[in-house]
């Protein structure tokens, strides 16, 4: 029987596997005599990280990346021989702060090599490795052996996240290959409990008690996108140390309440998720905007979102990072006078006046805090994220 | 011998001694050029002839001659075929063919050469026949190859004497009066062979429309022109048009059309009266919107954009923000239409817009162009010529002409293309030395030629990712292993040309790999 895997597109390879008893490996590549030194070394290299034998490979390149022949070759040597080790990669990866600024995150297709490559340049805080909505069934397991190669071969400036599928649905499977690339944090799908996310807590500490990590090393964003979740938001908030930003889905909760995607649709289950995780002390994300050409509706829908009190938004498509991105941050001006107020509260202090007022109007302590926040906010931002 | 940028190079071919590259503009010519062939003007009003053989015939064409022709039709062009066929017909040998380029349209130049009609070739290669030559021993001497500019020049300066001339014509009078932008397949300017029209021994023009006189506007005229033909297909303006023409919707090559539209910004030098050159190719297309978007919205009018006209270009003069197209070749037929329509839409010819030889350039006039490569080095040398594989793949075009012209250079390159980088130790071929080169913009950065400071730091304080140029290599060499090497004989199969006639690099025939 011969397994194929991967597919012939541009960027990705097509990898053919069979069980025989005088094992092979053929390469075939556009160039080949300029590219077949470094495709054998991958090919080989991956061969004997699987420690398989008796498994002939067949390898038509189209312009591959390393890490995709590697992922292709695992996914095809696997589903052939399911007691194959899966390959562990050296990963380095920072930790990242629990409450660094989240202001995009940014989707990507698991399972699309060409959508994938250079999805860490685009400047988004958040690089959201997707093996959920758009991944068909079939190719599951190739995709979440595919970005667990890509976790471990592109360094990242800023976060990489990965949806995983449900947990009754493929989740776990995909948490025991991705978390040996140390992604900082995990989306959870469909969350509409704090038991949804107490499970997940504990199959992530028991995996990366498996492999190695530091227990509690990785975030978790719960997505909210059913009308339990939008109920079940405070609990959710709340469930861990590990969650540290929820993610609002607009599309299935429409679907789920039978609405039309409209502002006041949509007003209450962004208010409820803001207020929960403003509770909680954890960062709020709002939904993706689906059409691409239409800029000026994502600004203003972003700028909507900013005023409900989310910290950022999704995006589907890097040409939609900059207007988001614009929206999240504090402007020059806001940045300004939260500098101001906190001059007048510090002279004010300084003279042993207990009332601080500024331009006439008085400076109660929330105003103060809030420009504390802003001005460290607007540090990190500078300073690229994670920046004390 | 060795040239100023440390290319090996053959002292001579044949009986022509060669001179070292010195420097992007270090060599200086006074004196005479050639002379044109002198004519005494006919008294007929009627120089048509029944076909391309009896042109042949009258022209007197034989063993060893140069022919030239034009590529305005790009990949459409069914001109060269035609008249190649009929000199092999007629049992002609050794002929030298001069062509602006050649495109994989003609493949059947491959034929010519080991049928031994055709056994020297001085022009740029796109695609089979360039490949055929890198094979080596195919021709009895190397190809050369000239930019736009360059080309030009040779022709006045008598380095390439023309014996018969041969220009698609769509449309042309009995008188021989012609032009590329009416007719039945209008392609654009044919302002290319200008040069050759007047220097050749003889001058055909070949037309499939043949108009009442007098033909206007005349970009090849009655005083140049001895012949006229008429034939039934000349050209498929439909092939102009390449895929590279298309807006790009990859991601990678979107950031770096908005990083280099960014740099353009940052460098101070979009103001009003800005002039860029805007050629084909994704990158450059998406440039060219980003920056007629960012005029408008700072209320900025551009003096011109050179062209590669196409239709985003024509679109900037449409909406007032361009006053003037200066356009050399037509990149689709938005533009042909534009050059009938439109006052501010000009044709140039190479020798107004690049002839190094000449009391101005066009290209010394810009501000900024966005240019492409196959190859960049650490010494922001760029091969724009051969592939990694050593294969000779491409021409020049006005590559060299417009890098050495305009006064912030940008390359726009993805770092890697598939599993090749881009960014090399050392390019395979120097088509365009470093020193005319500022800028190479890649999507994961902006790196800055060290003799461009002012620009680095305009480029920080804008907050653009300023990165030096190893460390965007190393990035992309992490991607994937590394490529095998072609290792190269010592067999010459091209010499490239700077655009004042020294010779920058010579391309070696690959005998094997590392």
């Amino acid at each position: 029987m011969e397994i194929l895997c991967g597919s012939e597109a541009k960027g990705d390879c097509l990898v053919a596997a069979e069980t025989v008893d005088a094992p092979r490996t053929e390469i075939s590549t556009k160039s080949e005599q300029l590219l077949m030194p470094g495709l054998r070394s991958v090919v080989d290299e991956t061969r004997a990280a699987l420690g398989v034998e008796n498994v002939s490979l067949r390898v038509a390149d189209l312009g591959a990346l390393d890490y995709v022949v590697a992922a292709r070759i695992e996914t095809a040597v696997r589903a052939l021989n399911p007691d194959a080790s899966p390959i562990a990669p050296a990963v380095e990866r920072k930790r990242s702060q629990r409450d660094r600024p989240r202001r995009s995150r940014l989707y990507a297709p698991g399972n699309n090599p060409r959508l994938l490559a250079g999805i860490d340049i685009h400047g988004a805080d958040c690089v959201l490795l997707d093996l959920e909505d758009s991944v068909p069934p079939a190719e599951k397991a190739a995709a979440r052996i595919l970005v667990k190669h890509l976790l471990a071969a592109v360094p990242f400036p800023d976060e990489v996240w990965v949806r995983i599928n449900p947990l009754d649905a493929g989740g776990i499977d995909d948490l025991e290959d991705v978390l040996r690339g140390c992604p900082n944090g995990i989306c959870l799908p469909k969350a509409e409990s704090a038991e949804d996310v107490g499970l997940l807590d504990r199959e992530l500490a028991r995996i990366e008690d498996d492999l190695g990590l530091p227990v509690g090393s990785t975030w978790i964003m719960p997505i909210v996108e059913t009308a339990p979740g939008v109920f079940g938001c405070e609990a959710i908030a709340t469930a861990g140390e590990r969650v540290v930003m929820i993610a609002f889905g607009a599309e299935d909760y429409t679907r789920d309440i039978g609405a039309r995607r409209t502002r006041e649709s949509l007003l209450f289950a962004r208010s409820t998720i803001v207020a929960a995780c403003a509770a909680a002390g954890i960062q709020a994300s709002d939904t993706v905007f689906a059409d691409l050409d239409d800029m000026a509706g994502l600004a203003e829908e972003a700028a909507h979102a900013r005023d409900l009190g989310f910290n950022g938004k999704g995006a589907i498509n890097p040409r939609q990072l900059d207007a988001i991105h614009r929206a999240f941050s504090p402007t020059a001006d806001e940045l300004a006078h939260a500098r101001r107020v906190v001059e007048a509260a510090a002279e004010a202090e300084a003279a042993g006046s207990g009332a601080v007022a500024l331009d006439g109007k008085m400076i109660d302590k929330p105003v103060l805090d809030r420009a504390r926040r802003l001005i460290t906010y607007g540090e990190r931002l500078a300073g690229g994220g994670d920046a004390a | 011998m060795k040239n100023a940028i440390g290319r090996e190079i053959p002292e001579r071919i044949g009986d022509r001694a060669l001179a070292p590259f010195a420097g992007a503009f270090a060599t200086t010519h006074a004196g005479p050029k050639a002379a044109r062939h002198q004519k005494t003007a006919p008294r007929v009003d009627d120089k048509l002839l029944p076909s391309i053989d009896a042109a042949i015939e009258a022209c007197g064409l034989s063993d060893g001659m140069t022919i030239s022709f034009h590529h305005s039709f790009r990949d459409g062009d069914r001109l060269i075929n035609q008249v190649l066929d009929a000199c092999a017909s007629r049992g002609i040998k050794d002929l030298r063919l001069f062509p602006t380029a050649l495109f994989p349209v003609h493949e059947p130049v491959i034929g010519h050469i080991e049928n031994g009609t055709v056994s020297r070739i001085e022009g740029s290669m796109n695609g089979p026949v360039g490949a055929f030559v890198s094979q080596g021993g195919k021709l009895a001497e190397p190809a050369v190859l000239r930019s736009h500019g360059a080309r030009w020049r040779a022709v006045e300066a008598g380095n390439v004497e023309i014996d018969v001339a041969f220009i698609a014509a769509p449309q042309a009078d009995r008188y021989g009066n012609a032009n590329g932008i009416r007719g039945k397949t209008p392609c654009g300017t044919i302002s290319f062979c200008a040069v050759d029209a007047q220097y050749a021994r003889k001058t055909v023009l070949v037309t499939n429309d043949l108009a009442p006189y007098p033909v206007h506007p005349m970009e090849i005229q009655q005083g140049w022109a001895d012949v006229v033909v008429e034939v039934d297909e000349i050209g498929d303006p439909g092939s102009i048009v390449s895929g590279t023409l298309q807006l790009t919707k990859s991601p990678t090559r979107l950031r770096i059309a908005r990083l280099t539209a960014e740099a353009v910004k940052a460098s101070g030098c979009l103001v009003d009266g800005f002039s860029f050159q805007g050629g084909a190719g994704g990158i450059s297309l998406a440039v060219t919107k980003f920056l007629g978007d960012e005029m408008e919205r700072a209320g900025i009018v551009g003096s011109f954009g050179m062209g590669g006209g196409t239709k985003l270009l024509v679109d900037l003069l449409h909406r007032g923000l361009i006053r003037t197209i200066l356009e050399g070749q037509a990149f689709d037929l938005d533009a042909i239409a534009s050059l009938r329509e439109d006052a501010g839409h000009v044709l140039i010819d190479p020798g107004f817009y690049a002839n190094y030889d000449s009391r101005g350039c066009a290209t010394y006039m810009l501000d900024a162009a966005f240019l492409g490569a196959t190859e960049v080095d650490l010494d922001f040398n760029v091969n724009v010529n051969t592939h990694s594989d050593g294969l000779l793949l491409h021409g020049i075009g006005g590559h060299q002409d417009v890098a050495a012209g305009a006064a912030m250079t940008m390359i726009t390159v993805p770092t890697l293309r598939g599993r090749i980088p881009v960014i090399v130790d050392q390019v395979t071929t120097v088509t365009t030395p470093g020193e005319v080169v500022d800028v190479i913009v890649t999507e994961r950065g902006i790196a800055v030629n060290p003799r461009r400071d002012d620009l680095k730091e305009r480029f920080a304080a804008a907050g653009l990712p300023v990165r030096p140029l190893e460390d965007l290599r190393h990035e992309a060499e992490k991607q994937v292993r590394p490529i095998a090497r072609p290792v190269f004989g010592d067999e010459v199969v091209a010499l490239i040309e700077w655009r004042d006639g020294t010779v920058i690099d010579a391309v070696r025939k690959a005998e094997g790999w590392t």
